[in-house]
């Protein structure tokens, strides 16, 4: 999957059609829920790519208070509050299905392991839950107003 | 060849930077975002031009406390309380650089596996590498800039 492909052999004269290759490539993932979690993994991964260069960018706003002020403020405005939960959905899930895949290619477990997915997807839930709780309760104390949400643990 | 070991090489640096990676990013969602005197992102949407978050009372003595008392709690103070101190910082500033530098492998070294994988022709595949490796050592040199001026 993500090892350099550049040693594979060339493609034979039937599989050069669009069609063919596109076939080819997908046919090798037998498991269709693991095909969904690499296809899954593969989004997130680029997405946080993505987060990351905006970041690192938007963080040149340290050399400035007002700026960096400016940039915060910004982080508070609903839309972002929504960006930031769907941010966490990315991190979580690839995270554990990260873990998931360390731990099988590491110490030998082997792909099949539904009781592993299940664990770690259970896991995944709770840390979006938990973690994605603040975006939640500020977008709720916004739209139903002040004192509707629970503050529960925060 | 070369390629092929550095590429084994390459592989598994990814898992163990994956790996550091969820420890880095507890560490860094818990201080921006739990953290009831660190965190720069509080519990509340703000949505008027120019209006600033309200700190909790934690953040606003941890401002007081390092900047004086007139010191305003605001995003800026609230970050520096970490940043700008001339020992803690240094924890800190060396935390912020570290995963930077591991985020950066992982999230550049990943994306190159992707683009390896659709893109087909040789030259095509040297120009992608090359520009986002140029990409990521371009924000390398920002964010550690960034991040070491800052308070300083
Ligand atoms: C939170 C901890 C993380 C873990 C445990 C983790 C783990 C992994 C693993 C094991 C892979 C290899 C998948 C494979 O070989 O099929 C991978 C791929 C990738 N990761 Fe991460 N990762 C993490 C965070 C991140 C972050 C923060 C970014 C972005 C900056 C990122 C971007 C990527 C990309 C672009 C890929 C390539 C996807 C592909 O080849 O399909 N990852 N990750
Ligand atoms: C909404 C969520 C996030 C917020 C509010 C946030 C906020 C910040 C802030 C304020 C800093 C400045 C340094 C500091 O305070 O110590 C920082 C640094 C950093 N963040 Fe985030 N962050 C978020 C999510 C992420 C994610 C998901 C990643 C990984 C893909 C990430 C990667 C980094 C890195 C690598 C640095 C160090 C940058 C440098 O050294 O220049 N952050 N973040």
């Amino acid at each position: 999957m993500a090892v350099d492909t550049q040693e594979r052999p060339a493609p034979t004269a039937s599989q050069e059609g669009a069609t063919a290759e596109q076939d080819s490539r997908f046919q090798r993932y037998r498991i269709r829920t693991g095909m969904f979690a690499w296809m899954m993994h593969r989004l997130t991964g680029v997405g946080l790519v993505v987060y990351l260069i905006i970041h690192i960018w938007g963080l040149t706003a340290l050399t400035d208070p007002e700026t960096f002020n400016a940039l915060i403020a910004k982080y508070h405005s609903p839309i972002f509050k929504v960006g930031e939960f769907a941010l966490l959905v990315a991190v979580a899930y690839h995270a554990m299905n990260g873990l998931r895949i360390v731990l099988i290619d590491f110490l030998g477990w082997s792909p099949n392991q539904k009781k592993l997915f299940w664990t770690l997807g259970a896991v995944t839930a709770v840390i979006i839950l938990v973690g994605g709780w603040p975006s939640i309760y500020s977008l709720g104390e916004w739209i139903l107003g002040p004192g509707s949400m629970p503050t529960l643990f925060l | 060849m070369a390629a092929s070991t550095s590429n084994a090489l390459n592989w598994f640096l990814h898992r163990i930077t994956g790996t550091f990676l969820i420890f880095m990013l507890i560490t860094h969602f818990w201080v921006q975002h739990y953290d009831h005197q660190a965190a720069s992102v509080t519990h509340e949407v703000v949505t008027e031009q120019g209006a600033m978050p309200d700190y909790p009372e934690e953040a606003k003595e941890g401002v007081r406390a390092r900047f004086g008392p007139d010191a305003e709690a605001t995003p800026y103070q609230v970050v520096m309380q970490r940043l700008a101190d001339p020992v803690y910082a240094v924890l800190w500033k060396g935390f912020n650089i570290l995963f930077l530098i591991v985020a950066l492998h992982h999230g550049f070294y990943g994306l190159n596996n992707v683009m390896t994988d659709y893109i087909r022709d040789p030259m095509g595949r040297l120009i992608a590498r090359s520009l986002s490796w140029t990409v990521a050592l371009g924000l390398l040199i920002i964010g550690m800039y960034s991040v070491i001026t800052a308070g300083w």
